[in-house]
């Protein structure tokens, strides 16, 4: 017994021993937390996180960096992770009231932070500490739910045609008419088709049937988001038959092949197979540089363009409500958006600027196919309409319903009005939730 | 056998000594619970209020961020009722439990077994074979299955030379279950590891003496191997089970976090993460978990119900 | 003069050594591809050797991110790894001899609950346990990840009673008569016994902490804090160009140690540590 007792004790000990090491470490960030500072000189500590890649971790860093320099009051942790990991991190954070002070927010998630009261509302900064006068007022509009700011744009995304002008040559078309519309577009497939490529790899369900909605006056989700914002299912029918049927007709690849694909690196466009992407402007440099080749961006097709196209925010930058210095993120969310030095660094990496002068001053400095995607989204910036705003809560739910069903009605598996009825009855439930 | 005269001299030493019963009850309650208290103390500080919270968190309508709603039974209602995708996730965690449990396990015996000798090359056997399971859940694995399983990945390749037509392993619920399963069995490392671990403690005199009776190789397996190894196969049969039930990061490495395609490798756990952490309804997700506790419980109950007939405890005098 | 080998050594061999390579296939491509350009990995797929080999994959993934080199990554995992496994032995060997072998009043209550805590998923205890270490204010250390290890770790215990439990208990009793007290009995008898189940908790202990990948996650926030896996997943991006050259070659630097403390102690699972003590 006196042994046993001897071991429990050294256990004891090697565990606090573990403690006090551990303890060491982490002092640092217990002298970091954000204590309760008014005054503009005083140190404040800012915890700021962030997702994405190498590229990005390393400019962001040098932002910061530039950042100190000018206010050496002013410390901002950096916490950056890889997208998966992100969201794994923020929700028990926010679970626990532990947010970071400035967040880099996607609009996917967006509604679900702010409307839960995690994200603070940044009106009161914005024309203050935050300079707005250079960005566009819907640009700045896409981070408002009801009349709170919960978030700043940092940049935008259009969506498009992303294509290989070679390949569509070889198809037998000399390029992309303006002004195309379905019509045309169903024809190019079939020329693709018959020159042994594929037009495209698809479309995301909830992206491009949302704009097939708004060029029809409609939308995916109705305005206070407790059911969906279209009441014909034949405007359902009538895109997803487009779509299924382009399967059908071996013009857009099975989903099952497109499983089989690794990453951009083996896509049908980058290997030559596949005449274009269907995706948002920001991933067009990435594609090309994969790709090496010239590419071109087409806008979407019509009729109707412009009411179906519109700004859609890359990300946000929230600052979280348990921040105790907002004031102070609000400035550094300021010098991301509005600095010109800082967005060299940055280069649209996320999302073409909604500052006017920043994005002139970047001009210069942009590769062409940086080039290419700010003169599309200049161009869009006059030939698009509104934004509908942040998805509601539980549209998360609704996109990966609406991937199954689209993903079934591709392999045959569930006819188009079948599938209109199944979608609108399940989509509607989970929307119904939202009901006051 | 001599064990048993070992035993009745013990028993007959004890019941000599000068000791109140009562008093010697206390002692053994004092000693036991002295080696096991770290795990009552790290319940107690750790374990408990999480789990008495989830259980709470399963009768409400909880978010993550606001405050839970209490609902009564609404999420089990739910669950049964009014959730087809529910029923899915249960229906392929089914099949990969009962496939992939057995499959794995029996793989990893038989390598065990060809691989219980000392020598310089079995080592180094022993550490290739486990490779595989080092590697983990890494992102590595997701990739190095896609190769492989591609459209002009090796397996496809071998099955075109046979004359099998293509799978496309990635875009067929079936296959991409059974791709799942593989995986499972293709890291069968720490299986085999205990198996050999047990192997090991099974006395040489045995065999020695059963050779000497003339039984053959595989007499010897069924009369010596598998009785005396089978405190060790209960423990991996019933880990295996647990752990396949709970079997999450290769289904959403290999499926790209969605369960597809078309929810064929939604397993259990990922469509219960997909609930709670994409979709914001942790209790449902709290609500699913603790039905699955009731499954893998009785799964379980089960399992050790029937231990009695086919365990064999040395310690236990053989029962 | 060599003796021949009997056609059953052969025999032997080519069963085993070619169902290795048959397992292997896949690492063995991991190997190949991460000595080629990221751009030609996937392209290049069907054939395994690189065209031509380069290095650069090895000296760009080691840079790191963020100007944490990859060596700080391996440092950050290496000090949790120990910290824990060191915890997972003593406590769980502590805890399974008590369950094992002694009487107390409620040990098949508190084993169920040991069992009951492994069969809970662990995403919805996720959350309230982060606001328990929260409360504890131990975020953003590696506290959440090694203290609970000094408490015992269900799987290793339950491993522990199943092979404590094929121990003949009359050594036990032989002990008692010779006036050992139970701690005797568990450190002079029991433990020598369990050796190559010990190796076996080590080793799992050793790859799981060094693989895991959700608490740190969870409670890391610094990349300076960052472990190996973390790390991994910092080389792919869902937006742009994922560095898969990096991340492969990454992946094989970090197998290299579990690697090697396997290929160690998975002697002592099969020799036990007395004999292997003998051969030096």
């Amino acid at each position: 017994m006196k042994k046993f007792l001897v071991l429990l004790f050294s256990v004891v000990l090697v565990f606090s021993l573990a403690a006090c090491n551990s303890s060491s470490k982490s002092t640092s960030s217990d002298e970091s937390k954000p204590k309760e500072e008014k005054k503009g000189d005083e140190p404040v500590t800012l915890r700021i996180s962030w997702w994405g890649s190498q590229p990005r971790h390393d400019y962001t860093l040098k932002i910061i960096e530039m950042y100190e320099k000018q206010h050496p009051n002013v410390k901002i942790e950096a916490e950056y992770a890889a997208w998966d990991d992100y969201w794994k991190k923020l929700a028990p954070q926010a679970a626990a009231n532990e947010l970071p002070d400035i967040i880099q927010m996607d609009l996917s998630y967006f509604s679900q932070y702010s409307q839960n009261g995690q994200l603070a509302d940044l009106s009161k900064f914005a024309g203050k500490e935050i300079n707005t006068k250079d960005i566009a007022k819907n640009v700045i509009d896409g981070g408002k739910i009801g009349d709170k700011l919960y978030g700043i744009n940092s940049g935008v995304n259009v969506v498009g045609f992303h294509y290989d002008p070679a390949l569509l040559k070889k198809a037998g078309v000399d390029s992309i008419p303006e002004d195309w519309t379905w019509d045309d577009y169903k024809e190019i497939a079939a020329k693709a088709k018959a020159a042994g490529l594929f037009v495209d790899s698809g479309m995301k369900a909830d992206v491009f049937f949302n704009y097939y909605l708004r060029t029809q006056g409609k939308s995916l989700y109705s305005k206070d988001g407790t059911t969906l914002g279209y009441k014909d299912d034949k405007l359902f029918v009538d895109f997803f038959k487009m779509t299924s049927g382009l399967v059908k007709d071996k013009a857009v690849p099975t989903p099952d092949y497109l499983a089989q694909l690794k990453g951009l690196e083996d896509s049908d466009l980058v290997t030559s197979k596949g005449i274009g992407v269907w995706q948002w402007s920001n991933q067009f440099v990435g594609l090309q540089q994969v790709a090496n080749r010239q590419l071109e961006i087409a806008p979407m097709p019509g009729p109707d363009t412009k009411k179906g196209l519109y700004l859609k925010p890359a990300m946000f930058w929230s600052v979280g409500n348990n921040s105790k210095n907002k004031a102070e993120a609000a400035k550094f969310i300021d010098f991301m958006i509005n600095d010109i030095e800082a967005n060299k660094l940055n280069l649209g990496d996320r999302g073409v600027p909604g500052s006017s002068v920043v994005k002139d001053a970047l001009k210069p400095l942009l590769s062409p196919a940086q080039v290419q995607v700010f003169d599309y989204v200049e161009w869009a910036e006059k030939n698009s309409s509104a934004f509908d705003g942040p998805d509601p809560v539980g549209a998360g739910e609704v996109i990966e319903l609406m991937d199954s069903i689209s993903e079934q009605m591709a392999y045959g598996n569930l006819k188009v009005e079948d599938a209109a009825k199944q979608f609108r009855q399940q989509a509607e439930s989970i929307l119904a939730q939202n009901k006051k | 056998m001599s064990t048993r005269v070992v035993k009745e001299n013990v028993e007959a030493n004890i019941t000599i000594r000068p000791v109140s019963k009562r008093s010697r009850a206390i002692k053994e309650n004092l000693t036991g619970y002295a080696f096991i208290s770290p795990f009552v103390i790290g319940f107690l500080a750790f374990t408990l209020i999480p789990i008495v919270m989830s259980l709470y968190l399963s009768f409400t309508n909880y978010n993550l961020f606001a405050a839970p709603k209490w609902i009564g039974l609404d999420n089990y209602v739910k669950m049964f009722t009014a959730d087809p995708r529910y029923w899915q996730s249960l229906k392929v965690t089914i099949i990969y439990v009962f496939a992939g449990v057995p499959f794995r396990l029996i793989v990893a015996l038989l390598i065990a077994i060809l691989l219980n000798t000392a020598s310089k090359a079995v080592g180094l056997y022993r550490t290739l074979f486990y490779l595989p399971s080092l590697i983990g859940g890494s992102v590595a694995v997701a990739i190095m299955w896609r190769n492989v399983f591609g459209d002009q990945g090796i397996v496809n390749i071998v099955l075109d030379m046979l004359g099998i037509p293509v799978v496309r392993w990635f875009g067929n619920p079936t296959a991409a279950l059974w791709m799942l399963i593989f995986l499972a069995a293709w890291q069968f490392g720490s299986s085999m590891l205990i198996f050999l671990a047990g192997l090991k403690g099974i006395p040489k005199s045995y065999y020695e003496a059963a050779s000497v009776d003339g039984a053959n190789g595989l007499q010897q397996f069924f009369k010596i191997t598998l009785p005396m190894l089978s405190p060790v196969i209960l423990f991996n049969t019933v880990m295996q089970t647990i752990s396949a039930f709970m079997t999450f990061v290769p289904a959403f490495i290999i499926s790209k976090g969605t369960g597809g395609p078309l929810d064929g490798t939604l397993l259990y756990s990922l469509y219960l993460y997909l609930q709670g952490f994409e979709f914001f309804n942790m209790g449902y997700a709290s609500a699913m978990a603790w039905i699955m506790l009731i499954i893998v419980g009785i799964l379980t109950l089960i399992i050790f119900a029937t231990s009695k007939f086919w365990v064999h405890y040395e310690s236990e005098g053989g029962r | 003069m060599m003796k021949l080998k009997s056609p059953k050594w052969w025999l032997y061999h080519l069963l085993v050594g070619g169902f290795a390579i048959l397992m292997l296939y896949p690492v063995i491509w991991l190997l190949m591809s991460s000595f080629k350009p990221s751009d030609t990995i996937f392209v290049t797929a069907k054939s395994l050797i690189p065209d031509n080999w380069i290095w650069t994959n090895y000296a760009e993934g080691w840079k790191g991110i963020g100007g944490n080199s990859f060596g700080v990554f391996i440092r950050n995992t290496a000090i949790i790894v120990v910290i824990t496994l060191i915890g997972q032995v003593i406590s769980s060997s502590l805890i399974a001899f008590g369950f094992a072998r002694l009487n107390f009043k409620g040990r098949g209550f508190w084993f169920a609950l040991m069992m009951v805590t492994l069969m809970l998923p662990g995403e919805v205890v996720m959350v309230p346990q982060y606001i328990v270490f929260s409360k504890l204010d131990w975020l953003n250390s590696i506290k959440p990840l090694t203290v609970p290890a000094y408490f015992g770790t269900p799987f290793f215990i339950f491993l522990l009673v199943q092979f404590i439990r094929t121990i003949p208990r009359e050594l036990d009793e032989a002990a008692i008569i010779d006036g050992c007290g139970t701690f005797k009995i568990f450190s002079k008898i029991i433990l020598p016994l369990i050796t190559p189940s010990l190796a076996t908790v080590a080793i799992f202990s050793f790859y799981w902490t060094w693989d895991a990948l959700l608490g740190p996650v969870l409670y890391l926030n610094s990349p300076s804090k960052y472990t190996v896996s973390m790390a991994l997943n910092m080389f792919l991006s869902n937006e742009t160009v994922s560095n898969w050259g990096a991340m492969f070659a990454m992946s094989i630097v970090t197998l290299i140690p579990v690697f090697l403390i396997f290929f160690i102690f998975q002697r002592y699972v099969v020799e036990g540590i007395s004999t292997s003590g003998l051969k030096g």
